[in-house]
């Protein structure tokens, strides 16, 4: 019975938020215009009730002694050898992260009900906001790593959407999709830790914790079957690493979060202050059964944290706008708490997650009083606020400073290095062979001279070849304005 | 970058010297918006005020890109709604086009074609959509659906007539009109102007380049340009201050990009070297701008034209470096060594190396920026074609208008009727719909004014004695506090006198830690005030408010940060969610504990305005500012304020001064809606000060030498209304003599009572506040706006201002005005040689069409003169805000400020006869540019008849009523009640002595419109005013009989 009680509890945390937006969904598809009152009331209900249904489910397990809850939806598929079973896991770590999805997305649903009353985009704000919600609690409930990654995705995608809110301007579109473009390229990484689980230990569902199998100590919550081989862990480990990185904004790919703060201000609060960068720790902590066997990845994950948290609190001093500073001082964060997952110091990185999606959404709610609280600020010290990083003047020599700050203000180059050299150079290496395809073109079918290669777009493409150029060289330029700057 | 150096050695004639004119010429056109924290309204167009206000908007509009006048379809809405009345339309065409001999024979004269097409607005679809419904619908071929049933007939007849095909059988409708279609477009097609090109090319290499390759290189320039000019001019935000900032933008900009191992962008190849040589070689900005430009083979003459839209291309930024430089003063922390021309120099280069870098791209390593002249266009020239769009508009006139389609079988004809659709293009015609809109509102206040004075006029209705003054801001806002405090209490006066009540003076608030200029900002202050704590409990809360905020710095700032960063989160982190609850649930309780808090219980510290100088005292300080004012000085001050507004004739035995500001959470554009009479700033100080002067002993008699006579039991007392959450705050109580405690204590009270009733007329705008809200739910329900971090609307500020009226209040008491007029009082008996209507003009009209153009652009073109909706603004260097993480720095007004206008021009009616204001006008260029120029509405309105001339074309007209409507109600809030949009105007009777007996419902003494149903609100409101015996008389403590002393309980 209690068992039961408890599966139910354990779906209708991810369930609520789901069924809000596919509600919605309907609506929408249908045309029909709701109040916004009710699109509000909706979403707000759901995330109450996900929140409250986490809280009880939280209740009778500490009251029952239990460490884990799990509910199987059914399975996905099974070849005989593996099985893709959908599973959810309720325990130590899921619960008070899924708490805090439920509490600060219901909190700004509350919250933008006022802000963006008579914004056109006001549905979609909230049916994005609720499947968002659902994407985030899968992740945290997920206890297969493919659930995990149907989570991952949504979350990837609504962000991304959220991002690109106004869509009638053109740089938050851009800037959505830079973010979009980054979150792809690193859940090749999930998925191919996913495919490497399976081969590995042929099954990608959480064990309980306490068997102890091959976590040194209790963890505390459910893992992965760790896999035997220290190669294997290694194998696992570094593409789940990549693509926490995507998310939580790590060096060198953390250039979309300045970025993504085009959308709504609650918008930016919930997700890239608090709860989207989160989840790539939140991967790290629930797979650490799988890497743990690998020092190497320990320590890439460290280094990883490490660098951030340092390359980002440099950058977020030179940053003169509030949300961009915000944003750095996230990312810094992140980066600790990317440094302690490694470190396994696995509770002070939950805390420490948690209460920093807290403060940082309070601040980045609080942002357009920025000038109003400066000038209290100033009146409460009674006199002009201090200067702030005079050390640096005191510690670094002159030339090293304004070398410090035009890297602090240059945000690292990264984007000059990920534009110019990596999607750059990639653009040119395409371009090279396709000039060598030309070459031999010209080889084949003698008694036509190709065109010269600058001349191609000016000159009506006659020949397939040439017009594969054009198009080549057409997609080279669109990565590249994807990624620029600004 | 060996090319580059060889351009412009040392024996090169650096050619900088027109450069400076050039920037400046350039820098009128950039917006003239100073920091936020003093946002002060003027006109979005300054620099054109030159020109008359329809062809300015236009030239601007192609400047800028922007919109003009609202959009078409808006004004269809207009004229759908009624709005815009049928006659409004006739009445703007008859005087706007001459209307003599018909376009072509038996057609329609200039003025009907106008007034036709303006009642036929239908969207002419452009390129591929006119190809499409030309090729693929049967446009060509069938009537279009506009064509009344009469009009049908004719041309059927008319096709029948002209009909060349076999006459048997009997063709067909659907033949004829093929026929008759199929003759008229091809003439029309035949005699269409053909186009070739697309205008002038753009002066600017980017355009050129874009246009030519497909790259942007602003797309490369910006992001940079836009960080380092957020980093030079930022007032704190940054932990890192730019190095070397003091010495310039350009400076700066070199020794950071100068030093080796430069960004690895590409296109900054070799800037490093360039700049070191520029520095060693001492390059002034000029002589490099003027390198620059050669760099991007800009020819000589069209440097100018570069180098404005070069500037245009960043507005917000490139205005803002303009506003350090001229006017210091204005910025919030420290004004930063900034020259337009040293960000000019940078954007240049940047510009000159990304431009070669574009050309490189595209055409090979060793291009230049010259090479694009020698390039084709972007796909050569397009070849000539006929201009379908206007030959289509042509077609479907040609069917809609009363015209013979024959007359068309003549060249010239046909060319006649296209060159009459061409001049009715849309900018035309939407300009001529705006005047129609302007003109129905015009006519609603001048009709509402002159009905209002038949009733006013009559002996029913009589103003009580005085028992309490007020004399309040004129600004528009006020009008709403005033009239219900009319209404409320008939034994009051108001009166409006522009928020700094001509105390124009710097000041410094105890809190304050710098002084700012509290006076309009074409006035130079003159005079230091300070407040300083009384003698008796000195400094009682400096100390620990100090460690506190010293406390709140270091976490703000630790937050942010690596170490202290992750200590803070943790230890603190988990405390958020309180704040965010708090802040999202229950945003007015939250923040009352919040500030329960911060700031303790205790009262606030007694202070005292240091504002007297012995008359013999000059010394200076250093900083030009005397310290105070001499008693002579203050009678100055005291009595033309008493001459202007009249108030000099009779002192009942209270005088509040109100002055008025904003306080807001949420909105980076606090300021924006604090008193525009102080420059931005909130004009409590003022009314304090002023109170003080016309208390002081050695004031009043020195007025008594002049004439006026100030009783001894008349008592000054300042205030300060709080317009957003509609609080009172008032000054120097503990100097109150007892005589005058009950007088007091009765003007606060019912002056708290008329700010709840103006609360609720003010929450009538906002969605958020049901139609029906009880009476005592609006207070709380305003408070909650101002104080909520998820409220954008924090109040609608200048919104719907439309009017302003100069003249005695009695002629406008107990006249409903919506809160959008602006209410200037001034006694034209006491001032025989108009100098002080002068004064006054010369003061208020500026800043009222400041006001009103602003809203105005705002309105018209949120995103080309305001800065677009507010969600996703971004606060930068505490001087602006950018829409997301980098743009440009948004000027003008966010959307959820001016959502709920009415764009017209300021209708400035005057009490004054035509004659005066003529002199007046020429006497004084400025407000002559105004008014010729359109830019303002002038009516003369008579002192003594009831006359009303409208200034038109240099000359003043007269003008008859036309709407013989005119609701009359009890109240204003029977008025307004059940109504979230626009109203008219009315006559709320309580404002005087004779009321509807209790029970009658309101009437009109005109015939025609009865007020809305005035719903639950009449009984919240007793339709009965105060009756005089049941306000409690001279003693304190008497038993408030007022209906509405139930408020009081609400805190």
């Amino acid at each position: 019975m209690s068992d039961t009680v408890q599966q139910f509890l354990l779906l209708s945390i991810v369930g609520f938020p789901l069924c809000a937006f596919a509600l919605m969904a309907v609506f929408a598809w249908q045309g029909r215009r709701r109040v916004e009152r009710a699109v509000s009331t909706a979403v707000v209900l759901a995330f109450g009730l996900a929140m409250a249904s986490a809280i009880a489910l939280a209740c009778m397990m500490l009251g029952g002694g239990q460490r884990m809850v799990t509910v199987s939806v059914g399975t996905w598929f099974g070849t005989g050898e593996s099985e893709f079973h959908l599973l959810l896991v309720g325990d130590r770590l899921s619960l008070p992260f899924a708490v805090l999805t439920a509490l600060l997305s219901g909190l700004i649903g509350v919250f933008s009900q006022r802000y963006l009353h008579k914004e056109p985009g006001y549905l979609r704000f909230y049916m994005l906001l609720a499947l968002f919600g659902a994407g985030v609690e899968l992740v945290a409930l997920a206890g297969a790593l493919e659930l995990t990654f149907v989570g991952w995705e949504l979350a990837g995608l609504t962000s991304a959407l959220l991002i690109a809110f106004f869509h009638e301007r053109r740089k938050p579109v851009e800037h959505g999709l830079r973010a979009f473009l980054t979150y792809r390229a690193c859940d090749v990484g999930l998925l191919a830790a996913v495919v490497w689980l399976h081969h590995a230990t042929g099954s990608s569902t959480v064990t309980g914790a306490l068997a102890g199998t091959g976590v040194q100590g209790d963890s505390g919550w459910a893992g992965f079957q760790a896999p035997t081989s220290t190669w294997d862990a290694f194998l696992i480990g570094l593409p789940l690493l990549w693509a926490s990185m995507g998310k939580a904004a790590q060096v060198p790919l953390g250039g979309w979060l300045p970025r993504a703060m085009e959308g709504p201000t609650p918008s930016s609060a919930v997700f890239y202050g608090a709860i989207s960068v989160s989840l790539g720790p939140y991967l790290l902590l629930r797979t650490e059964s799988v890497w743990s066997g690998a020092p190497a990845v320990r320590i890439a994950i460290v280094a990883v944290g490490a660098l951030t948290a340092v390359h980002a609190t440099l950058v977020g001093r030179a940053q003169t706008d509030i949300k961009s500073t915000l944003a750095y001082a996230s990312m810094t964060q992140i980066g600790v708490i990317l440094a302690e997952v490694g470190l396994g110091l696995r509770y002070l990185a939950l805390a420490h997650l948690i209460a920093h999606a807290a403060l940082r959404s309070a601040q980045i709610l609080r942002s357009p009083s920025l000038i109003h609280d400066h000038h209290h600020l100033e009146q409460a010290t009674g006199r002009p606020l201090p200067p702030t990083g005079r050390y640096l003047d005191r510690l670094v020599p002159a030339g090293t400073q304004a070398w410090l700050y035009r890297y602090a203000l240059e945000r690292g180059y990264f984007d000059a290095w990920l534009r110019d050299h990596v999607v750059g150079g990639l653009a040119r290496l395409v371009r090279r062979a396709e000039s060598l395809d030309d070459r031999w073109a010209r080889l084949l079918s003698t008694g036509w001279t190709p065109l010269p290669h600058t001349g191609a777009r000016t000159e009506p493409a006659g020949l397939s070849v040439a017009a594969v150029t054009a198009e080549g060289e057409g997609r080279g330029e669109t990565t590249g304005r994807g990624e620029q700057e600004s | 970058m060996s090319h580059l150096d060889t351009a412009a050695g040392p024996a090169v004639e650096d050619g900088s010297a027109g450069i400076a004119d050039l920037v400046e010429r350039a820098a009128k056109l950039l917006p003239d918006q100073a920091p936020l924290q003093t946002f002060v309204h003027h006109n979005t167009l300054h620099a054109f005020e030159h020109l008359p206000f329809d062809e300015a908007v236009v030239s601007a509009a192609r400047v800028f890109g922007t919109e003009p006048f609202q959009s078409e379809a808006a004004f269809q809405g207009f004229v759908d709604s009624g709005r815009i009345r049928p006659g409004d339309i006739e009445a703007v065409v008859e005087a706007e086009v001459s209307s003599e001999t018909p376009l072509v024979p038996g057609g329609p004269t200039p003025g009907r074609f106008h007034a036709i097409r303006l009642r036929h607005l239908f969207e002419v679809p452009r390129g591929a959509a006119l190809s499409w419904l030309l090729l693929e619908t049967d446009q060509r071929t069938r009537f279009t659906e506009r064509l009344d049933a009469q009009r049908r007939v004719e041309l059927l007849a008319q096709a029948r007539r002209d009909w060349t095909g076999s006459a048997v059988p009997e063709p067909g409708a659907r033949a004829l009109q093929a026929q008759l279609l199929d003759t008229l477009w091809n003439r029309l097609e035949k005699a269409a102007p053909h186009l070739r090109g697309t205008g002038a090319p753009s002066p600017r290499r980017r355009d050129q380049i874009l246009a030519t390759t497909g790259t942007d290189t602003d797309e490369l320039v910006h992001p940079l340009l836009i960080r380092l000019s957020a980093a030079f001019l930022d007032q704190g935000i940054a932990y890192w201050p730019m190095p070397e900032r003091g010495q310039g933008f350009l400076h700066a900009f070199r020794r950071l990009y100068g030093q080796p191992g430069g960004p690895p962008d590409r296109f900054l190849r070799g800037l490093d070297t360039e700049l070191r040589r520029q520095e060693t070689e001492a390059w002034t900005a000029e002589r490099t701008v003027a390198w620059a430009l050669r760099e991007l083979a800009v020819p000589e003459p069209e440097w100018g034209a570069a180098i404005e839209a070069t500037l245009l291309s960043l507005r917000g930024w490139a205005g803002m470096m303009r506003q350090f430089e001229h006017r210091p003063d204005r910025a919030p922390v420290e004004a930063h060594a900034a020259r337009l021309v040293d960000y000019l120099a940078v954007q240049l280069v940047l510009d000159a190396y990304a431009a070669r870098y574009a050309m490189v791209g595209y055409l090979g390593p060793h291009a230049t920026v010259a090479d694009l002249d020698r390039l084709p266009g972007p796909s050569g020239e397009p070849p000539a074609r006929p201009v379908l769009e206007l030959v289509y508009e042509a077609f479907v006139l040609a069917q809609v208008m009363p015209v013979d389609m024959a007359v068309f079988a003549e060249a010239g004809h046909a060319t006649a009727w296209l060159e009459a659709v061409a001049s009715c293009d849309e900018t035309e015609r939407r300009r001529l719909l705006h005047l129609a809109y302007e003109r129905r509102h015009r006519v609603g206040v001048l009709d509402a004014l002159s009905a209002h004075q038949q009733i006013v006029g009559g002996a029913t209705q009589v103003t009580p004695p005085a028992r309490m003054q007020a004399v309040f801001c004129i600004d528009e806002r006020e009008e709403s506090l005033r009239r219900h405090l009319e209404e409320h209490f008939p034994q009051a006066e108001t009166y409006g006198y522009a928020g700094f009540f001509g105390v124009a003076m710097t000041y410094r608030g105890i809190d304050e830690i710098r002084a700012r200029p509290l006076c309009p900002v074409v006035v130079t202050p003159q005079h230091l005030v300070v407040e300083e704590p009384a003698a008796t409990r000195a400094g009682r809360h400096a100390v620990p408010r100090r460690g506190r905020g010293g406390l709140s710095r270091g976490f703000t700032v630790g937050s942010r940060t690596l170490a202290r960063g992750s200590v803070i989160t943790l230890g603190l982190g988990f405390a958020h969610v309180v704040t965010l609850v708090g802040r999202c649930l229950f945003p007015r309780l939250f923040h009352r504990w919040s500030q329960r808090l911060d700031h303790g219980t205790g009262a606030a510290p007694v202070t005292r305005l240091a504002l007297e100088r012995a008359a013999t005292a000059t010394e200076e300080h250093g900083d030009g500012l005397l310290r105070g004012y001499s008693v002579p000085e203050m009678v100055g001050v005291v009595s033309a304020a008493l001459r202007t507004t009249g108030l000099g004739r009779r002192f009942s035995p209270v005088v509040l001064i109100v002055g008025h500001g904003s306080s807001s959470l949420n909105n980076p554009h606090e300021s924006a809606h604090d008193c525009g009479a102080t420059g931005g700033g909130r004009g409590g100080p003022n009314a304090r000060a002023f109170a003080a002067m016309a208390n002081h002993a050695g004031v009043r008699e020195g007025l008594r030498d002049l004439g006026t006579d100030i009783p001894k039991d008349t008592w000054f007392v300042g205030a300060y209304h709080n317009t957003c959450d509609d609080s009172m705050t008032y000054y120097d109580e503990d100097l109150i003599p007892e005589r005058f405690l009950s007088s007091v204590e009765e003007a606060k009270r019912v002056m708290a009572e008329a700010c709840v009733l103006a609360a609720h007329e003010r929450c009538r705008r906002f969605e958020s506040a049901p139609l029906d809200l009880p009476l005592d739910a609006a207070l709380a329900h305003v408070e909650s706006h101002t104080v909520d971090l998820g409220q954008p609307r924090p109040e609608y500020g200048h919104a719907t201002n439309a009017a302003c009226i100069v003249g005695r209040r009695s002629r406008t008491r107990g006249l409903f005005l919506d809160r959008r007029a602006f209410l200037v009082s001034y006694d034209p008996e006491g001032d025989a040689s108009g100098d002080l209507l002068t004064n006054l003009l010369l003061a208020a009209g500026p800043v009222c069409a400041g006001i009103n153009l602003e809203y105005y652009f705002s309105y018209v073109d949120p995103a080309g003169y305001g800065c677009g909706t507010k969600l996703p603004h971004n606060i930068v260097g505490l001087l602006g805000v950018m829409d997301g993480h980098a743009s440009d720095l948004r000027t003008g007004l966010p959307w959820q400020m001016v959502e709920i206008h009415e764009p017209v021009r300021l209708l400035l009616v005057v009490e004054a006869e035509p004659e005066r204001l003529t002199a007046i006008l020429d006497a004084h260029a400025g407000l002559n540019r105004l008014v010729a120029n359109g830019w303002i509405q002038l009516v003369a309105w008579s002192p003594v008849s009831d006359a009303m001339h409208v200034f038109t074309r240099g000359r003043f007209l007269p003008y008859t009523p036309e709407d013989a409507v005119f609701p009359m109600v009890n109240r204003s809030a029977q008025f307004y009640a059940g109504n979230r949009g626009h109203l008219g105007f009315a006559h709320a009777m309580a404002a005087f002595e004779t009321v509807l007996p209790e029970g009658t419902s309101p009437e009109t003494i005109f015939p025609g419109t009865v007020p809305s149903e005035t719903a639950e609100l009449s009984e919240a409101i007793p339709s009965t005013r105060v009756s005089p015996e049941a306000v409690p008389s001279g003693t304190a403590g008497n038993e408030p009989a007022s209906p509405m002393a139930h408020v009081q309980e609400v805190p």
